[in-house]
């Protein structure tokens, strides 16, 4: 589960001085659930989930993910969350299978069960052809499956994607999006953030929309059609980016 | 600090850098392959261009032959001249390198010599002393007439039945006190100092750079960031495989030295039999000992820089002058006459190269040594402690 309490982060810049790219965000995202972040370019999604993620702190707030207290506790968040997006690259002087297994020592793991893990996950993302091939040689769509077998190498319960199919062709997409119900499907919490309208739709079971740094609103998607008497996720959002804060 | 997570990241990051060609280029060949292009390579150039300026007789100009008949053809006899009148523009010939030196006797230059013992007389030697040849050309020519003054002074001495002692009242016996292996380690202690430290920079400069500025220009650096490590463990595995390449690099570079001296000491003893240039095994090991807590201060102090850069060309622009800072002081240990002092004891970078350059000569000024010693760890420790507080900070991990 993730709990966001009053989520905030401020920035310092030395030309436009302070600035709240994410205030007071609190949601909830239950496990089997996809619970999708819904938000323009700039609209605060990345430094949410940074800050789930452990890799930013919270100015102000706080979250619980996976039962542990994101600014506590840092370290077991860390080993309980799966974290994924297009700016999390792979090591290319590293193997395929090298890269999983560098990730699966780091989070503790015996090298019994770890070389278990990579056999298992290697098989069923189908990765065994290129396993000891270097990521810099791999094409996009095995480099996702690298990217997805790191995640998964734990098995954590908590999966976080921060607009994981950004610049990916459609094949290389739909094995994300397939990837992301699979997470639901074997009860993982899920939190997703897209400002993809159709992938929200198809994918979350709980849709929030951030703007300017603030949730806008929240619920499921039938939830939102009727608040707003409106069936077009993309007529929604823009009704609810375009209401003062 | 997660000692088995510290040992993870820097196994990985061995692994990568053994990869990363860029890096065995700088830290590896570049030590190896080094001194024996320079000191091989260069010095037998050097060497036969020594020779052949030896062997070659060299165009000398006399003006005023018929003033010094003797002297003009002791100088026509000299095996490493040809001797030629010069006329009215002889300065330019020499600045033209037609002639690389001219000699002048004034008129009746020997008779007077003979008829007026009591009278000094002079002669003018003309030479071009931006031109080796030329200074080689009046050497020869100032020594014959030299020559010819030290026996004129005999035959004077003993015309007029005077002791020999009366033209030159004493001598000066020069010794030289140091072996040839003490004169051998003080131009190592020159030069060598000055060569291991821009090694030692430059060789920890590769990984310094892969492994921070690297990372975010490939995008891995939220990759890592995401996993469990803690930042301190992750700049402490990336510190210390940037410190033991900045370690390997200082250690080829002595050990190139070394093989390079030995297989040169031929070719050196053709040049001189005064020096011998070679490091024994103590004065390696404490150079190296001495050389260990800069390479610390090297390997984190570059790692707290390049981190500040976003991208690889960024942080070797920041890098870049950094190298000057350290060769400053580097090539201030080369100036005559400074000397470890317990102020320079202080100076980082000069404080080491001095150090190493006593103990070339074998010396081991251990107060010194301490002091200089303790500094620098205290300088690494400080380098070492800005890399882990880098790595905390998020407005220089995801600065865009």
């Amino acid at each position: 589960m993730i709990e966001a309490d009053g989520l905030t982060k401020v920035f310092q810049d030395r030309k436009r001085g302070e600035i709240r790219a994410v205030d007071q965000v609190s949601f909830r995202a239950l496990p089997g659930q996809i619970y999708g972040l819904l938000g323009a370019n700039g609209a605060g999604k990345t430094t949410t989930l940074r800050m789930l993620a452990t890799i930013l702190q919270p100015t102000e707030g706080t979250a619980r993910v996976a039962g542990y207290d994101v600014v506590q506790e840092p370290e077991k968040v860390r080993q309980h969350v799966g974290f994924l997006s297009t700016a999390t690259a792979l090591y290319g002087r590293l193997t395929a299978e090298e890269m999983v297994a560098y990730f699966g020592r780091l989070h503790g793991m015996e090298e019994k069960a770890l070389r278990a893990r990579i056999e298992e996950l290697f098989s069923a993302l189908d990765m065994n052809s290129f396993r000891d091939r270097r990521c810099d040689k791999l094409s996009t769509g095995m480099k996702q499956k690298v990217s997805i077998a790191r995640t998964l190498v734990h098995d954590p319960p908590v999966m976080i994607f921060d607009e994981p199919t950004v610049g990916l062709d459609v094949m290389t997409a739909r094995t994300i999006v397939g990837f992301i119900r699979d997470c639901r499907a074997r009860g993982k919490t899920v939190l997703f953030s897209t400002h993809v309208m159709s992938e929200a739709e198809k994918l979350c079971d709980t849709i929030g929309i951030i703007h300017n740094g603030t949730l806008r609103a929240e619920g499921t998607l039938a939830e939102l059609q009727r608040r707003y008497n409106e069936t077009d996720l993309e007529e929604i959002f823009i009704r609810v980016v375009e209401q003062p804060a | 600090m997660n000692l088995q997570n510290v040992s993870i990241v820097f196994r990985k990051e061995l692994l990568d850098t053994l990869r990363d060609r860029r890096t065995l280029i700088s830290s590896i060949l570049l030590p190896i392959l080094l001194f024996p292009l320079l000191f091989l390579g260069f010095g037998t150039l050097g060497f036969m261009i020594m020779t052949r300026i030896g062997q070659e007789k060299l165009a000398a100009g006399i003006r005023g032959a018929e003033h010094a008949p003797t002297l003009a053809a002791r100088l026509q006899a000299h095996p490493e001249l040809v001797t030629m009148a010069a006329d009215e523009d002889f300065r330019a010939a020499i600045l033209a390198k037609r002639l690389r030196a001219v000699v002048e006797f004034p008129p009746g230059f020997e008779e007077q010599l003979r008829a007026r013992p009591d009278a000094a007389q002079s002669v003018l030697l003309y030479y071009n002393s931006s031109d080796q040849r030329s200074d080689e050309a009046a050497d020869d020519i100032e020594e014959t007439i030299a020559q010819f003054g030290a026996e004129l002074v005999q035959q004077r001495v003993a015309t007029q039945g005077l002791p020999e002692s009366i033209g030159e009242p004493f001598r000066i016996t020069k010794q030289n006190v140091a072996t040839a292996e003490r004169v051998g380690g003080n131009i190592l202690g020159l030069l060598l100092p000055y060569f291991i430290i821009v090694l030692c920079l430059t060789g920890a400069m590769y990984p310094a750079m892969d492994v921070t500025a690297g990372e975010k220009e490939r995008g891995t650096i939220e990759t890592i960031l995401a996993s469990p490590v803690r930042r301190t463990d992750l700049v402490l595995g990336k510190f210390l495989l940037v410190f033991l390449v900045a370690s390997v690099t200082t250690v080829l570079a002595i050990a190139s030295f070394s093989l390079t001296a030995t297989l040169g000491a031929g070719l050196l003893a053709r040049v001189s039999d005064r020096f011998v240039l070679a490091i024994s095994g103590k004065a390696a090991a404490a150079v190296f000992f001495m050389v260990l807590p800069l390479a610390v201060t090297f390997a984190a102090g570059l790692m707290a820089i390049a981190l500040l850069a976003r991208n690889y060309r960024e942080a070797q622009t920041y890098l870049g002058p950094l190298l000057f800072v350290v060769i400053l002081p580097a090539v201030a240990s080369m100036l005559p006459g400074i000397e470890l002092t317990p102020k320079l004891a202080l100076v980082p970078v000069l404080n080491v190269a001095l150090v190493a350059r006593e103990i070339f000569v074998g010396n081991y000024p251990w107060m010194l040594i301490g002091m200089i010693f303790g500094s620098t760890c205290v300088y690494a420790a400080l380098a070492l402690w800005a890399a882990v507080r880098q790595f905390h900070r998020e407005e220089v991990l995801f600065r865009s």
